[in-house]
C-alpha cells in the first residue's frame, strides 16, 4: 500500500494537463510518478513492494529477446519507460521497501549514499528496509553483492527525492523547473545475459555491450514513451535527471541546446556548468536544467556513438541510447 | 598565430572524399572518409582526416555548403542550430539512399545526391565546436568525417578567446581520435561493427613517432609564449590529457567560458566534449604531452599518443644556467 503518491491520482494528472495542454490525452495516464510529483504539505510513509526476478525482454526490433534481471513493483506501478520499479518521495518521508528475492542467487540491495552495507538476502526470502528519505536529489538503487554484476544484467532503478518546501525544484533553494524527466541509462552484452541464463557466470572483464537503453527502451521506442521522450514548451526550464545504471562512461550530447549542470551525485557542480555534452560516469546521478530557447525536434544521445546502435547497426530503423527532445 | 589552415570566415564549401587514407606510424595505410575543401585538403594540406577547420565570427551568418554523391550530412555539434540545419536524417529531413538502396532518412524536398545543400546558422558564442556527419553516424564519424568549428569573438580577433577573455599568441587544435582498423573496410554499420576495439591512437591523424613531431600537434615556441590548445574529442574514447607536468588552465568547455579558470596538470575529456586550455611554455622545457585513451568501461589505458612541447628560445643559456 502506498499512500499519497498514487501516480494516477487525479491531482497529478490535472497538473500534467496544465503543464502539457495539447499533448494527446492517452499519454497522460501512462506518465510515471517520477515525471509528475505533487508536493505534499505533510510527511508520509511511502511503501514499495518489490521483487527481484528474471524475465525475458523483447528488444526494440520486436524479435530479438534477451534474458535479464529486474526489480518489479508488485503493486503494478511502472515507469519511467520499460522500468518496473522506481521510487519517489520527499524529504521528511519514511520509505519502506519490502523486497522479495525471486532470483536463484543471493542479492544485496544497495542505494549508494543512503542504504549501504545491508545483509544479503538469500534466494526465495524477503526483507524490509525502513529508512528516512535522504536529502533531495537523484539516486540509483541496485543490487551489488558483486559490484556491477547485477547492474550489467539490469537489476537497478531510479530514486528521486523531492524537497519538502512545496516547490518543483531540484533541492531546497536550488534551481526550479517546469517539468522533470528521469533518464536511466544502461547497457547489455548479450553474451553475458545468455551465459547467466544458462547458469554460467560471466567475467566482467569481457563485458562489451551491444544493446543500449534509456529507461529500458531503445530508439525509436524512446521517442514515443511519454516519460522518456522529452516534450517541452518554449521558455520552460526542464530538469533532466541522468542516472547511469550501466557500466560505460556516457557523454550525453544535446542537439539544439546548451544545458546547465546542477549537481553530480547531489553535490552542486560549480566548475564546469554550461555544456552541450554532459559526462555521466558509471553509477553517477547528474541533474541538469535545460532552458528551452528554441522550438524543434532534436536528438539527445550518448556520444559514445556505438551505444546509439542496435547490435552495431545505427538507427535504421532501430538503435540504442538516443531519444528525442521536442519543443513547441 | 594559427598552426592550421582553415576555411572561412563564415563560409565553406565541402565535398566528401571516400577514397582517402591515413598512413600510420607503422606503415599501415588505413582507408578513411573525410570532408574536403575545393583543393582536396582535409585538416591541413598534408592530410585528409580530420576534416578542414571552419572559422566563423560570433553573431554573423554562416553558410556551409555540402556536395555529396553519397548519403552524408553535417551536424554542427554544439552550435545549437535550428532543426532544419541540424544535419540529422530522422529530424532534419536531409537525406537519401544508403549504399544498399534503402532509405537512411526521409526525403522532404531537401537535397538530392549530387546537389549542393547549404546549411545556414548564426555563429553563437566564441569558442570551440565540432562538426561531423550524422548519417550512419557510428561508422561515418569513425572513418574520419569530423572537424572543428572555431567561433571568433565579434571583432574577429584571432588572439582573444572571447570578448574580454584570455589572450594567446599561439593556437593549436588537438583532435583526439582513434581507429578500429577493422571498421575501415565496412560500408555500412551492422553486426560487423557491434564492438569497437580501437587499435590506432591519434592526434590530428598522426600516431606514434609521427605525432611527436607533427607540426599541427607539437608545440615548439619560445619560453613565455601563451599557447591556446582547443582540445576536441571527436573520437569515442574518454581520454586523459597531460602536458608533461606543465600546469595549465582550463578556460572554456563546449563553447562556453568556465565561471573561473581551473588550474590543473591533467584533464579527462569524454567523447563529444571540447576543452580550451591555456598555458605558458616554461623556460627550458623539453618534454612530451601525453594523451591516454581510456577503456569506455574500466578506464584502463588502451593506448597513448604523445607530442613534443619544447622551449625554442636560448633562455636557459642566456640566463646563465650553464
Amino acid at each position: 500500500m502506498k499512500n499519497n503518491i498514487n501516480k494516477n491520482s487525479e491531482f497529478s494528472v490535472t497538473r500534467r494537463n496544465i503543464l502539457k495542454a495539447g499533448v494527446a490525452s492517452s499519454a497522460l495516464f501512462s506518465l510515471a510518478g517520477l515525471t509528475v510529483f505533487s508536493p505534499r504539505a505533510n510527511a508520509a510513509t511511502v511503501i514499495y513492494n518489490f521483487v527481484a526476478e528474471t524475465y525475458t525482454k523483447t528488444l526494440v526490433d520486436g524479435s530479438t529477446t534477451i534474458d535479464a534481471w529486474r526489480f518489479r513493483d508488485t503493486d503494478g506501478n511502472t515507469g519511467p519507460g520499460d522500468l518496473l520499479a522506481s521510487i519517489i518521495a520527499q524529504e521528511g518521508d519514511t520509505i519502506i521497501i519490502n523486497l522479495t528475492n525471486n532470483l536463484d542467487t543471493d542479492i544485496k540491495f544497495d542505494i549508494p549514499g543512503v542504504l549501504e552495507g545491508q545483509p544479503s538476502l538469500s534466494t526465495g526470502s524477503s526483507t524490509t528496509f525502513n529508512f528516512n528519505a535522504p536529502s533531495a536529489g537523484s539516486y540509483l538503487f541496485r543490487e551489488n553483492i558483486v559490484e556491477e554484476y547485477s547492474q550489467a544484467l539490469g537489476l537497478m532503478g531510479p530514486m528521486v527525492i523531492m524537497p519538502n518546501n512545496g516547490t518543483q525544484s531540484l533541492y531546497a533553494g536550488g534551481p526550479t523547473f517546469d517539468q522533470q524527466y528521469t533518464l536511466l541509462i544502461n547497457d547489455f552484452d548479450d553474451r553475458m545475459n545468455a551465459d547467466v541464463a544458462s547458469g554460467v557466470s560471466y567475467n566482467l572483464d569481457n563485458f562489451e555491450p551491444n544493446y543500449y537503453f534509456v529507461n529500458g527502451l531503445s530508439y525509436p521506442d524512446t521517442s514515443t514513451d511519454p516519460d522518456t521522450k522529452v516534450s517541452m514548451l518554449l521558455g520552460e526550464d526542464v530538469a533532466i535527471r541522468f542516472i547511469n545504471g550501466g557500466l560505460l562512461t556516457h557523454s550525453m550530447h544535446f542537439h539544439g541546446y546548451h544545458v546547465r549542470v546542477v549537481s553530480r551525485n547531489r553535490i552542486p557542480e560549480t566548475d564546469i556548468i554550461d555544456k552541450d555534452t554532459v559526462v555521466i560516469n558509471p553509477g553517477e546521478c547528474v541533474d541538469i536544467i535545460l532552458p528551452v530557447v528554441q522550438v524543434g525536434k532534436f536528438p539527445l544521445h550518448t556520444h559514445y556513438i556505438p551505444a546509439v546502435t542496435f547490435n552495431g547497426a545505427y538507427v535504421n530503423p532501430v538503435g540504442g541510447a538516443l531519444l528525442i527532445l521536442e519543443a513547441s | 598565430m594559427r598552426t592550421f589552415t582553415f576555411l572561412g570566415p563564415n563560409s565553406a564549401s565541402l565535398s566528401v572524399n571516400m577514397d582517402s587514407s591515413t598512413t600510420m606510424a607503422n606503415g599501415v595505410i588505413v582507408p578513411t572518409w573525410n570532408f574536403e575543401d575545393a583543393n582536396g585538403n582535409g585538416f591541413n594540406e598534408d592530410r585528409f582526416a580530420p576534416s578542414p577547420v571552419i572559422e566563423c565570427v560570433e553573431g554573423q551568418q554562416v553558410n556551409v555548403t555540402l556536395t555529396s554523391m553519397r548519403a552524408h550530412s553535417i551536424h554542427f555539434h554544439g552550435l545549437d542550430v535550428d532543426q532544419d540545419n541540424d544535419g540529422v536524417g530522422s529530424t532534419s529531413g536531409y537525406v537519401a539512399q544508403s549504399p544498399t538502396g534503402g532509405n537512411l532518412g526521409r526525403v522532404d524536398g531537401y537535397t538530392n545526391l549530387g546537389s549542393p545543400f547549404t546549411y545556414t546558422f548564426v555563429a553563437p558564442h566564441a569558442g570551440t565546436y565540432m562538426y561531423h556527419c550524422h548519417i550512419d553516424t557510428v561508422l561515418h564519424i569513425e572513418q574520419g568525417m569530423y572537424g572543428t568549428v572555431i567561433v571568433r569573438p565579434p571583432n574577429g580577433s584571432i588572439n582573444e578567446a572571447w570578448t574580454g577573455g584570455p589572450t594567446f599568441e599561439r593556437e593549436h587544435i588537438w583532435h583526439l581520435h582513434t581507429f578500429d582498423s577493422t571498421w575501415h573496410s565496412e560500408d555500412i554499420s551492422s553486426a560487423t561493427t557491434n564492438r569497437y576495439r580501437p587499435d590506432y591512437f591519434m592526434l590530428n591523424g598522426s600516431d606514434g613517432a609521427n605525432a611527436i613531431t607533427d607540426t599541427t600537434c607539437a608545440i615548439e615556441a619560445d619560453a613565455g609564449t601563451n599557447v591556446l590548445v582547443r582540445v576536441n574529442n571527436v573520437g569515442y574514447q574518454p581520454a586523459l590529457v597531460e602536458l608533461g607536468g606543465i600546469s595549465f588552465q582550463i578556460i572554456a568547455s563546449d563553447g562556453r567560458p568556465l565561471p573561473s579558470a581551473l588550474n590543473v596538470t591533467q584533464m579527462l575529456i569524454a567523447a563529444g566534449e571540447r576543452y580550451d586550455i591555456l598555458f605558458t611554455i616554461p623556460i627550458g622545457f623539453d618534454g612530451l604531452a601525453t594523451i591516454s585513451y581510456k577503456d569506455i568501461r574500466n578506464r584502463n589505458t588502451l593506448g597513448t599518443v604523445q607530442t613534443k612541447i619544447k622551449d625554442t628560445s636560448d633562455l636557459i643559456f642566456t640566463n646563465g644556467f650553464e
